[in-house]
């Protein structure tokens, strides 16, 4: 039993350090949505790829890294309804 | 190690590093000038530190330090620690790491003094790094992660002037996305920073709020005296917030930040209400109603006079000054009212500088970064009263505020524009093609955005202006010497020309103007053979039968050479004369101080025909030179005593491949040990340059160094350029050879100019330069620019350049360009007509949402350097491939063919799905366009377009067709009279084509997503077949066959490659027909039946936008040139011996550990970032060698088992053999 409990503490503090640690029961939506934000945080952190999109797009290079960083807030859309049992 | 010895390696530098802009700071890093400003740029992976050169009419400015950082730059920064003379420098970078940096005037270095780990490398969602800022009074600084993490770092100076860092304190908020951070100017307060969050959590739990998720603005206030990091206050800002900027504080401003959000900003302080002004909009009938963000902006206060203001730019270009008016009321500054002023329109920046000489540096995100003067700051309040806007409004981000328009100045009023300092970003595309038949090809590159594009023709080499020329005649005149009237003057006064066709010499003489001088002691008659101003005022003259030596006083003398000899070559310096006669035999003469020369009685026999002779420079303060360098016919060069007491004894032989023409010793200053060292020049009749160091004591020539300079005879002139001793080089091109002034070497670098027979210094009183022969003309220009790599020559775009091709029988190029939400010329041509006139002219091309503006054209970059015919597109279409197709059918005639989309929606902005998107939507689908050339090509004439469902995205000539990649799908067509007929179908990809190449039967199809596919073309039972693919997913940026069974490609990611077919399948594929293997074998792993294998990859971190296999140097092996996005140009060059590659892969990996990355980031895990790293061998690394210290450089060489010279020869010849 005490072994089971430090895996689960170990497991929430591993969840607390790194974002997207999954669990037992990650969602499509959870895990998606990590997957996205990992996406649009690599994009701003790489220059040449925020200038690659705003040669594309048309815009200044600040406006496509807004875009990133705003997209980061639902980037899967909003998670799907829980149906009360 | 074993994968770089078992298959071919390859030898990866960079020719031009990329320029795209991430970060700039001003700082002052000289601790001896402590009001000097510098700039401290991130570019690329390299950080630049720069200052402005102000040197009467002249700016200039200038690099004083280039540094490759083997890492993703994102920030930087520099503070001073209080008590301190000099700025500190900081980078934040993907290395997990805090790097602090000191400058070393004395080594022009940076020196690392703190290196602080806190996280992972790599760009990670939770790794500081993103963000970088630094406390206004050097205390402390943070750096933040887009989500969650932060830390800080406090620094201490101690008693002994070492400067200690705190352990990191962390200030993490979970589902916090940052969104920017800034500094509070607290005076000596605890210092605070703030930052721009949003909370996600809240939004998952309730997603009606998605649209406009809550942004705060939160304070992190730093306790210095509990040692830690508090939340200490936060506030709603507006939603729409991208930006933040600190408000002086202390004694000078009311602190706290101004908020740019969508139209407005805001002034917030936790002890003040909320202020807001609206950025006024562009007006106009041309407008779109629209917000504009701001996306740079820099601060400038006046400590002594109390005031600050901003200049923030919108991503229009537009810069508003932003002033505050500020009352103190009982200690309390409380800010009254905001003024936003219209100041200039500017190219859009990355950063923008302020620099106290009175200068604004904007760092631009396309194109070359800008100095201008500021002239006036706008400080005249009744000036454009109509451009000025006040707002004392107290409203917050709920309250709207009433829209304000200004017209934008399509000239500049406050500012005048200075100097550009180069840049090639964004570099669409480039092209190496030798269109002039020129001994080297020419890059041909299309470059910039919207209305600032370019095509750009680049060569390697240094521009020079000419300032005289004027023709000689028909004589051909094959020698020029300027010479001073006396030893002490500034100016030259004689130019002697010389002809050994027609046996004679002309006299000019250098005054207001250059005139020729006909009563001269010179003898005409004959042609010079050596001519120079010996001792104190007299002046010497060889020619073939004697030396004719002229007093000051008129008094001429003359020496007749022996009987039945002639003189056949010489060198002079101030005092002694070497000369050869036809015999093999030499003479010496010493001039002594009553300026009469003195003959050697022998004349000691060389072992062939004399050639060409050079005799070193006299040292200063001595009479004699030590040594002279005689070349003869049997391809030797000797090297002779030239001192009184040992004259003419032989001290060294060296053999050579080819007839020396031509030596000079130079006396040039060794960037190694820093003293003066006589080097010889020796140029061979096989167009071979050799440079070797002759050692002062011994004579032994030592690290010799050769180079191809073209296929004519080289012949060397001593001459010096802003104050350095150089030579130039003359074969079919001139090249001057100098020490490049920021990393020392030794360069050879072409001038840009028409062949010179001959060059020698021209200093007169207008003009301190060179003059040539050229052909039939005398040609004065100026020195060239040190450090130049490439002259460049623009023609102008209309629109933002996606591709071009080249017209294969004719120098015209046709390119095709098109900006997404931008107005097209129609729209305003309509919308220009319905206003009657009445609409201003538009500064730049409006915006217009999801509007295309393209348009194709053809240009002659050669004879008419313009463009010839241009073709608008209409109906929202937008061209996005391009190739000259000659078909079959017609008789191989051959035809542009351009891919085009209509109603593109490229723009992610507004897909709110998360299903894979494929890389063009579009609802109108796609043309195929054929055009007609007529006029040699130099105009376009409309044949037909033909409807697609989807958007073209690839192009290529394929045996007489044309091959067309649409969506997933790969079509043959043929041109047929109304439109073109297809051939042939097949889906041989899973996403999109974004390239194609065809090499017989074969195709190399690149997927947007997936790779490189093999696909074979069976013509009898016109099928496409893919037989070969690829295991990784790359996404695919540009893609070349670089053999028949080899591609070679570039991804988004900044990945190089080259990937090869095995053996079997290509075989099975080009069987005969259809009942072959090849059809019928079973597709593996979901794809292709075989697997192409990864030959090498390598990081560049700058996305690979073309890529070609082409020779660069007159003489060179072919090698794969890339270019990339951000400007980069480079090459991969092949290894052609293992030694090689074993001694390169042992340097590299003792250069790793013995050179350290500025930025802590590990060298081998940033070059294998998403791959391992194969087969490669990063020259740029290898080339740090070069710049080492000598005991670093002893250190790495013993580490190789070689020497020191022959590790540095070796690792110049690798670039030099293929590359400049």
């Amino acid at each position: 039993m005490a072994d089971k409990l430090r895996t689960q503490q170990q497991l929430e503090s591993l969840q607390n350090k790194y974002i997207g640690t999954g669990h037992a029961d990650t969602t499509k939506h959870e895990w998606t949505s990590n997957i996205m934000r990992d996406s649009y945080a690599s994009y701003q952190g790489h220059p040449s790829m925020l200038l690659y999109m705003s040669v594309g797009m048309g815009c200044t290079v600040e406006e496509v890294r807004k875009h990133c960083m705003e997209r980061m807030v639902l980037p899967v859309g909003a998670p799907p309804r829980v149906e009360e049992e | 190690m074993a994968n770089t010895q078992a298959t071919q390696a390859f030898y990866s530098i960079t020719l031009e590093p990329g320029s795209a802009p991430t970060a700039a700071c001003m700082c002052s890093v000289l601790p001896a000038q402590s009001k000097e400003q510098q700039i401290f740029e991130a570019r690329g992976e390299r950080v630049f530190l720069r200052r402005l050169v102000i040197d009467g009419e002249d700016v200039k400015v200038e690099t004083m330090v280039e540094h490759d950082t083997f890492s993703i730059v994102r920030g930087v920064g520099s503070f001073r620690i209080p008590g301190m003379k000099e700025d500190l420098l900081t980078i934040s970078s993907d290395s997990g790491r805090m790097s602090m940096l000191r400058y070393l005037p004395e080594k022009n270095k940076f020196e690392r003094i703190h290196l602080e780990t806190f996280g992972k490398s790599g760009v990670r969602r939770t790794v500081p790094g993103q963000y970088l800022a630094v406390d206004p009074r050097g205390r402390c600084l943070m750096m933040a992660s887009v989500e969650k993490n932060k830390v800080v770092y406090i620094f201490q100076r101690n008693s002994d002037g070492e400067i200690n860092i705190s352990s990191p304190h962390e200030a993490n908020q979970m589902s916090a996305l940052c969104v920017d951070v800034c500094p509070l100017d607290t005076g000596w307060e605890h210092p605070v920073f703030g930052a721009l969050e949003i909370d996600y959590s809240a939004v998952e739990s309730d997603p009606s709020t998605a649209e406009r998720p809550e942004k705060h603005l939160v304070y992190y206030t730093v306790d210095l005296g509990l040692n830690h990091v508090v939340r200490s206050w936060s506030a709603d800002v507006d939603p729409t917030a991208n930006k933040l900027f600190t408000v002086p504080g202390g004694a000078e401003g009311p602190s706290g930040v101004i908020v740019c959000a969508e139209g407005r900003l805001y002034y917030k302080h936790n002890n003040h209400p909320t202020m807001s002004i609206a950025i006024p909009t562009r007006g106009g009938s041309l407008e779109q109603a629209r917000n504009r963000i701001i996306v740079s902006g820099c601060m400038f206060s006046n400590k002594s006079k109390r005031t600050f203001f901003f200049l923030l730019q919108t991503d229009d270009g537009d810069v508003f000054k932003l002033s505050m008016q500020v009352e103190v009321d009982q200690e309390l500054q409380q800010v009254q009212s905001m003024t936003l002023k219209y100041y200039e329109t500017l190219p859009v920046a990355r950063e923008m500088l302020l620099i106290k000489k009175g200068y604004i540096y904007i760092v631009a995100e396309s194109g070359p970064s800008k100095m201008y003067h500021v002239d006036s700051l706008a400080d005249d309040e009744d000036e454009e009263p109509e451009n000025t806007f006040t707002s004392s409004s107290l409203a917050e981000h709920d309250e709207p505020l009433e829209v304000v328009t200004f017209h934008p100045r399509p000239e500049m009023q406050f500012l005048t524009h200075t100097v550009d300092v180069p840049a090639l970003h964004p570099l669409i595309r480039t092209k190496v093609d030798n269109l002039t038949n020129e001994d080297t090809p020419q890059i041909y590159a299309i470059q910039g955005r919207g209305d600032k594009s370019v095509f750009k023709t680049i060569r390697h080499g240094m521009s020079v202006s000419d300032a005289v020329e004027s023709s000689l005649g028909n004589v051909p005149y094959e020698q020029i010497w300027t010479m001073k009237r006396q030893e002490g003057d500034q100016f030259h006064y004689y130019i002697l020309l010389s002809s050994s066709y027609t046996d004679k010499t002309t006299v000019l003489g250098i005054g207001e103007e250059v005139e020729s001088l006909d009563d001269t002691a010179f003898l005409t008659v004959r042609a010079t053979i050596c001519a120079a101003q010996m001792g104190d005022n007299a002046h010497v003259q060889v020619h073939a039968r004697g030396v004719r030596t002229i007093q000051a006083s008129g008094a001429v003398v003359e020496w007749p050479a022996p009987t039945h000899r002639t003189i056949v070559a010489g060198s002079a310096n101030q005092r002694q004369l070497l000369l050869g006669l036809s015999s093999g035999e030499l003479a010496f003469f010493f001039m002594d101080q009553s300026g009469a020369l003195n003959a050697l009685e022998e004349y000691p026999e060389m072992s062939d025909k004399v050639t060409a002779i050079g005799i070193g420079p006299t040292p200063k303060g001595q009479m004699q030179a030590r040594y002279g360098v005689v070349g003869c016919e049997d391809r030797t060069i000797r090297v002779l005593s030239t001192d009184l007491e040992t004259p003419l004894e032989a001290r060294s032989v060296q053999a050579l491949s080819d007839v020396p023409v031509s030596i000079e010793v130079v006396t040039m200053l060794d960037p190694d040990t820093n003293s003066s060292v006589d080097f010889v020049h020796i140029g061979l009749k096989s167009g071979l340059y050799l440079r070797a160091i002759i050692d002062e004591a011994t004579g032994e020539l030592s690290d010799v160094r050769t180079k191809f300079l073209g296929h004519k005879p080289v012949r060397i002139f001593p001459v010096e350029v802003h104050g350095q001793p150089c030579i130039m080089a003359c074969s079919s091109r001139p090249w001057l050879g100098y020490h490049h002034p920021v990393t020392k070497q030794y360069t050879l670098t072409p001038l840009v100019t028409s062949p010179l027979i001959a060059v020698r210094p021209f200093i007169s009183e207008h003009l301190n330069g060179l003059c040539g022969i050229a052909e039939s003309d005398l040609r004065i220009f100026s020195e060239p620019e040190l450090g130049g790599r490439f002259v460049s020559e623009d023609i102008a775009l209309q629109y933002t350049p996606r591709n071009f091709a080249r017209n294969p029988w004719y120098p015209i190029f046709y390119t095709i360009e098109g900006d997404a939400n931008t107005m097209s010329q129609a729209t305003i041509k309509t919308i220009q007509e319905q206003a009657n006139g009445a609409a201003r002219p538009p500064v730049g091309p409006p915006r217009a949402a999801s509007h295309w503006a393209s348009c194709i054209q053809a240009l002659d970059p050669i004879t008419s350097k313009s463009i010839t015919s241009t073709i608008h597109l209409t109906d929202n279409e937008t061209a996005l491939c391009c190739a000259c197709v000659p078909f079959e059918s017609r008789d191989w005639e051959v035809y542009l063919v351009v891919g085009t989309a209509q109603d593109l929606n490229n723009s992610p902005m507004k897909t709110t799905s998360s299903q894979a998107t494929p890389a063009y939507q579009s609802r109108g689908g796609g043309f195929l366009h054929v055009y007609k050339l007529v006029d040699e090509g130099k105009t376009l004439q409309f044949v037909h377009k033909t409807r697609f469902a989807n958007p073209i995205s690839a192009l290529t000539p394929f045996k007489g067709r044309v091959a067309v990649g649409v969506a997933n799908e790969l079509f043959i067509y043929d041109i047929g009279s109304t439109a073109v007929l297809r051939k042939s179908r097949g889906i041989v990809v899973p996403n999109t084509i974004t390239s194609l190449e065809a090499s017989g039967d074969r195709l190399a199809v690149a997927d947007v997503a997936e790779s490189v596919t093999f696909v074979v073309y069976k013509a009898k039972a016109n099928r496409m077949i893919p037989f070969a693919d690829d295991v990784i997913q790359r996404w695919t940026t540009a893609a070349t066959l670089v053999d028949y069974e080899t591609v070679a490609g570039g991804d988004k990611f900044g990945n190089l490659w080259l990937l090869r077919c095995p053996e079997q399948a290509s075989a099975e594929a080009d069987e005969d027909g259809m009942n072959g293997f090849i059809v019928n074998e079973r597709s593996y792993m979901g794809g292709a039946p075989y697997k192409l294998d990864l030959r090498a990859h390598i990081f560049v971190n700058d996305i690979p936008t073309s890529i070609q296999r082409t020779p660069l140097v007159a003489g060179g092996a072919d090698v794969l040139f890339w270019s990339g996005l951000g400007g980069t140009m480079g090459i991969l060059v092949p290894f052609i011996s293992r030694e090689d590659v074993a001694f390169f892969t042992s340097l590299e990996q003792a250069l790793r550990s013995e050179e350290a990355v500025l930025t802590g980031r590990d060298h081998l895990m940033f070059r294998g970032y998403y791959v391992p790293v194969k087969g490669i061998v990063d020259g740029d690394l290898c080339e740090r060698f070069l710049g080492m210290g000598l005991e670093g450089k002893q250190r790495v060489a013993a580490e190789v088992e070689r020497e020191v010279r022959e590790v540095e020869k070796k690792v110049l010849e690798m670039r030099g053999r293929v590359a400049f």
